[in-house]
């Protein structure tokens, strides 16, 4: 009879090394995670280059700040697909039981949550800032040759607007990370995704004037006045304190799947 | 080499949804060198058992120990327990050795060792392919795959023969077998008898989530006219639903 003998190396442990890498395999190698991140990108790209056709013929002569603004606009489609791809990471698993041999594999959950957030983060962090300078060159690029002036990178709130809509997106992203562990199942987790874009922009609306201060809580509200933006509206947090606030949200939302995620079968 | 002897042992398992118990203080040992079957009515808790085994589901009394430790303290669970839930439990648009390939990094198993398995269950030239197009019984042997991966001294596997047709069956069967010649533990579930009969050695029987016998294919048989009538007269007052014979 054969003896079964033990192979291979045998030594340390599994932990957040082993679970990113099989994290980022898992990521690159669906399609949906690639359409997603290229209509991020092309919806940035299409709106730069749609705000810069339309202000060529525009009077009185753009602004730079008006241009900048608008040709980032895009990301209010970026935010919602490049949240959606957060969010199926995690809901993707639980619809096919792919969940079971993820946990199989990596039984120590929070290790294979903050995986995916490390992962997710990286890789949403590079399309966002691939897909916000998109935008600001589409609109760069298309009113050349005209009066408007250019908005230069090396003009440092030009740069830093940039830069903070693609870490803006990025945050969109662990947020739906962190729905999808709570909520673990693809439609809701994007359906409450969308609302919490959406609704409470509705409603800080409601309070007219005094809904910047509800407004500047608000994430939607905050891409379109604070970060996105050469100079914040009055009232409101700068664009940097405004991508932390995102952040700090994608953690309450992260930790508190990280509860959920250690309590429930899986 | 390691010297450790595999070894599953459930200590008065328990796990109750809602008022219903699903698995009731089941106590037993599965030791390595056989097949040992899981067999038991449609209903009957084997999948949550085996499912609690392997940490998924939490038991609400006692536990479920490999070579006497929970499931989530092995330090490379891939390594040491190869399992096989469901066919279903892989992304449908992974390809299968995408599938297999992040599951091995997740334990530092190597990319020939996926290579390896892709070739043992017979689906290396298929293993480009979307997994959501395969058919049920190249499901199967992708799960089968998977369980394989980590070339573990441990397979637990959740009716493997399901969907499989005639020569997948015997395939099956003639793998698990070979692997406990090796010394390996095998525990596979299912509520087919006639199967059973055919690949296991040793039989864990329950109904109802509760141990029934622990015994031996030969000695259940020896206890009725056959083994299937053994079977029957085992589990009889544990069936959750049962035809009427026509009349």
């Amino acid at each position: 009879m054969n003896s079964y003998r033990k192979g291979g190396k045998n030594t340390g442990r599994y932990g957040f090394r082993q679970a990113a890498r099989m994290e980022w395999i898992k990521l690159r190698s669906v399609r949906s995670a690639w359409w997603l991140a290229i209509a991020a990108v092309a919806s940035m790209a299409a709106s730069g280059i749609g705000v810069g056709l339309g202000y060529r013929s525009h009077t009185p002569v753009a602004t730079t700040a008006q241009i900048l603004n608008n040709s980032l606009s895009g990301a209010i489609l970026a935010q919602l697909l490049l949240g959606a791809l957060g969010a199926l990471m995690m809901t993707g698993e639980y619809g096919t039981g792919m969940i079971r041999s993820t946990f199989a594999a990596v039984p120590r959950r929070r290790v294979v949550l903050a995986a995916k957030a490390a992962v997710c983060g990286l890789a949403t962090t590079t399309v966002g800032l691939v897909a916000s300078f998109t935008g600001y060159l589409g609109g760069q690029l298309t009113i050349r040759g005209t009066a408007i002036p250019a908005a230069s990178l090396g003009d440092p709130p030009v740069l830093r607007a940039v830069v903070l809509t693609g870490l803006y997106l990025s945050a969109t992203a662990l947020i739906g990370i962190g729905l999808g562990t709570i909520l673990r199942h693809s439609g809701a987790a994007i359906g409450v995704l969308f609302a919490l874009m959406f609704v409470p922009t509705i409603v800080a609306g409601l309070f007219g004037e005094g809904g910047v201060a509800i407004g500047r809580f608000v994430p939607l509200l905050m891409l379109l006045n604070s970060v996105a933006v050469i100079t914040p509206g009055a009232g409101l947090f700068s664009g940097t304190v405004s991508v932390l606030l995102m952040g700090g949200y994608a953690a309450v939302a992260i930790l508190a799947g990280g509860v959920l995620l250690r309590q429930r079968d899986a | 080499m390691s010297s450790v002897v595999h070894v599953i042992e459930l200590r008065e398992l328990t796990k109750r949804y809602g008022g219903r118990t699903a698995v009731d203080e089941l106590s037993f040992r599965v030791q390595p060198g056989v097949v040992t079957g899981f067999l038991g009515p449609n209903g009957s808790g084997k999948s949550t058992t085996m499912r609690m085994i392997l940490g998924l589901d939490a038991p609400d009394h006692g536990e479920a120990l490999i070579d006497g430790i929970r499931y989530p303290e092995l330090t490379w669970p891939l390594r040491t327990v190869g399992a096989l839930l469901d066919a279903g439990a892989f992304h449908p648009g992974r390809s299968a050795r995408a599938h297999l390939g992040a599951l091995a990094a997740g334990n530092d198993i190597s990319s020939s060792r996926v290579e390896q398995v892709l070739g043992i269950v017979g689906l290396s030239d298929v293993a480009a392919r979307r997994a959501g197009t395969y058919s049920l019984g190249m499901r199967q042997r992708l799960g089968v795959a998977v369980a394989l991966l980590g070339d573990p001294g441990i397979l637990l596997l959740d009716e493997p023969v399901n969907g499989l047709d005639p020569e997948g069956i015997r395939w099956i069967r003639d793998l698990l077998r070979g692997l406990a010649a090796e010394g390996r533990t095998v525990f596979v579930s299912s509520h087919l008898i006639a199967e059973m009969a055919l690949t296991a050695d040793r039989l864990v029987v329950i109904g109802q989530g509760r141990l029934l016998a622990e015994t031996t294919v030969a000695e259940l048989a020896a206890t009725d006219d056959n083994l299937e009538d053994a079977f029957f007269r085992l589990t009889s007052q544990t069936t959750d639903y049962r035809g009427r014979t026509a009349s």
